[in-house]
């Protein structure tokens, strides 16, 4: 009975991959997936530096309060509400725009989103590198933004890029509900070739869909791994 | 060479400095002591703007770092509207002419009077005064060295980045003279050896020493210590202190904010002592360490030496 099961299992997986129609529609989810996630990835981080630079500034200038208040209630609203309504506002409301793309729509929902954690990781890794090396710097007679950029960021660099990493990963994994307003991406495409028109058995698409994501995560942490030892070469205590 | 008047500054409610005045002459070496909390760290931080002061001004070599702290400038006084307003009431009540001007100066110096707006005049002199004064601090900052207790090496280069950095982007050196000059004093303090190691492999001792190097490379005029050896193990203490000592003997200016007493006995032309976020008693150290007159001091060094 139970190799019966597996014989279905290992059955409904080679079908999937040799069948033109199925390899098709999972490739289609696998790039829609893709797309929204490397996208909203650049935004949320080209995003989240931005905000945590606007958010790091000396408060004293007057030319500062603005942008920094605009700052803030983005990172609070944004941390404050769920991505799905988030995204349903963006492709609802916002981008309500007969032949206004779905990625673009995704990928400014999910980038938006995720700029705000990516800002606040960047904010804390900045924040805690000591106070001392600031100093130093600007005893030198370095100005503020040179100490900033070639003393300060380096060093809190090494402590923001595992948090990044966490915040992509969980992006991507995220972006399987953009289903929720008509995409396919890899959950969705898994979700119908498991249906009864096509395998009539979700075991075997969701198993696939799942590999695939733990891959592109997988890749990901080794990725973000090299950065990491790279960055840490110059601390060898 | 650096002369601080009148200088205040608190943290939040904590008045750390309350008006302390200091001036240091070429090739003096002045040793702050005191108990912990009575501002000495603090004190030497405003000096090179580290710590923004509250009141008070700070001079390098007849150029102003602070803002204008219209209390330390009669001639400001005299031109704003609560000195015009004191000055009539007083003629009004009969005073004596002569002496009326010191008289509402001093007033107005004891009462805080000066209020945000005093007529256009004397703003105007406030910011002519300002004008032709100001130096700009990245500029300053280069003539003094500073080293720290903790000594803040930058984690993120190795040694000879950390001397060569600030020299270069600042253009004070191109980068072969740097690299040359950074070579020589590693030499002369006897680490030539970790030209390339990072600051996380040294020892307390040898990063003390870069520090002050680091420091040596921007050819300061005067060099500010910041209890350089109190994060030190004891064993270390000695290599900076004769480090510092070379320093002394070939004339540089310092300000050593320090709890080595030895030290400040044997290096220091004069020594300060500060209780309470003022300078209580100053003089040579002969004098402060044998001859003590204040009742604080006393009780201090007795409890130090």
């Amino acid at each position: 009975m139970q190799s019966l099961l597996l014989a279905d299992f290992f059955g409904s997986i080679a079908e999937i991959f040799s069948t033109g129609k199925y390899l098709n529609m999972l490739l289609q989810g696998l790039k829609t997936t893709l797309i929204v996630s490397v996208g909203a990835a650049a935004v949320g981080i080209l995003l989240g530096s931005l905000v945590a630079v606007v958010r790091i500034l000396p408060k004293k200038s007057k030319w500062m309060i603005l942008p920094n208040l605009i700052c803030s209630a983005y990172t609070t609203i944004i941390r404050g509400t769920p991505m799905a309504l988030q995204l349903f506002i963006m492709a609802f409301v916002i981008f309500a725009i007969r032949g206004f793309p779905l990625e673009l729509t995704a990928i400014l929902a999910f980038g938006i989103n995720s700029g705000a954690y990516v800002s606040e990781n960047i904010r804390a890794g900045i924040l805690s590198v000591d106070k001392g090396q600031t100093e130093a710097g600007r005893a030198l007679g370095l100005s503020g933004a040179q100490t900033m950029l070639r003393i300060v960021i380096p060093q809190g660099m090494k402590n923001v890029i595992p948090a990044i990493g966490n915040e992509l990963i969980a992006l991507i994994k995220e972006t399987s509900i953009v289903s929720m307003i008509g995409m396919y991406d890899l959950t969705q495409v898994a979700k119908i070739l498991g249906s009864g028109q096509n395998l009539a058995t979700y075991l075997a698409p969701m198993t696939v869909a799942a590999l695939f994501y733990l891959a592109i995560v997988y890749l990901l942490t080794f990725g973000i791994r090299l950065i990491e030892r790279r960055l840490r070469r110059s601390d060898n205590r | 060479m650096i002369t601080a008047n009148g200088i205040y500054k608190s943290f939040g409610k904590n008045e750390v400095l309350k008006g302390v005045s200091l001036n240091v002459e070429k090739g003096e070496k002045i040793a702050i002591i005191g108990p912990s909390g009575s501002g000495k760290s603090t004190l030497l931080r405003c000096l090179n703007l580290l710590e923004e002061v509250d009141y008070g001004e700070v001079w390098l070599e007849g150029g102003l770092l602070t803002q204008v702290d219209p209390y330390l400038h009669p001639e400001i006084i005299e031109r704003s509207r609560t000195y015009r307003t004191l000055a009539e009431q007083l003629k009004t009540e009969g005073a004596d002419e002569a002496t009326l001007h010191d008289e509402i100066v001093a007033k107005i110096k004891r009462d805080d009077l000066l209020k945000r707006f005093e007529g256009k005049e004397y703003h105007a002199a406030i910011k002519q005064l300002y004008r032709e004064n100001i130096v700009n601090i990245n500029v300053a900052r280069r003539s003094m060295g500073m080293v720290f207790q903790q000594f803040n090496l930058f984690h993120n280069m190795n040694v000879l980045g950390n001397m060569i950095y600030a020299p270069v982007k600042l253009k004070i050196f191109d980068k072969t003279t740097a690299i040359e000059k950074a070579k020589r004093l590693l030499e002369r303090i006897g680490l030539p050896d970790k030209i390339n190691d990072y600051p996380g492999s040294l020892s307390g001792g040898q990063k003390q020493r870069i520090a002050i190097a680091r420091s040596l490379m921007m050819n300061p005029k005067i060099m500010l210590f910041d209890e350089p050896t109190s994060a030190l193990d004891p064993e270390m203490v000695g290599e900076v202190l004769l480090l510092m000592k070379e320093l002394a003997d070939e004339g540089m200016t310092m300000v050593i904010v320090t709890h080595e007493m030895g030290f400040a006995r044997e290096v220091a032309t004069r020594v300060m002592f500060m209780d309470g976020g003022k300078i209580v008693e100053q003089g040579a150290p002969q004098k402060i360490f044998e001859t003590p007159e204040n009742d604080r001091l006393k009780d201090f060094l007795s409890k130090v030496l």
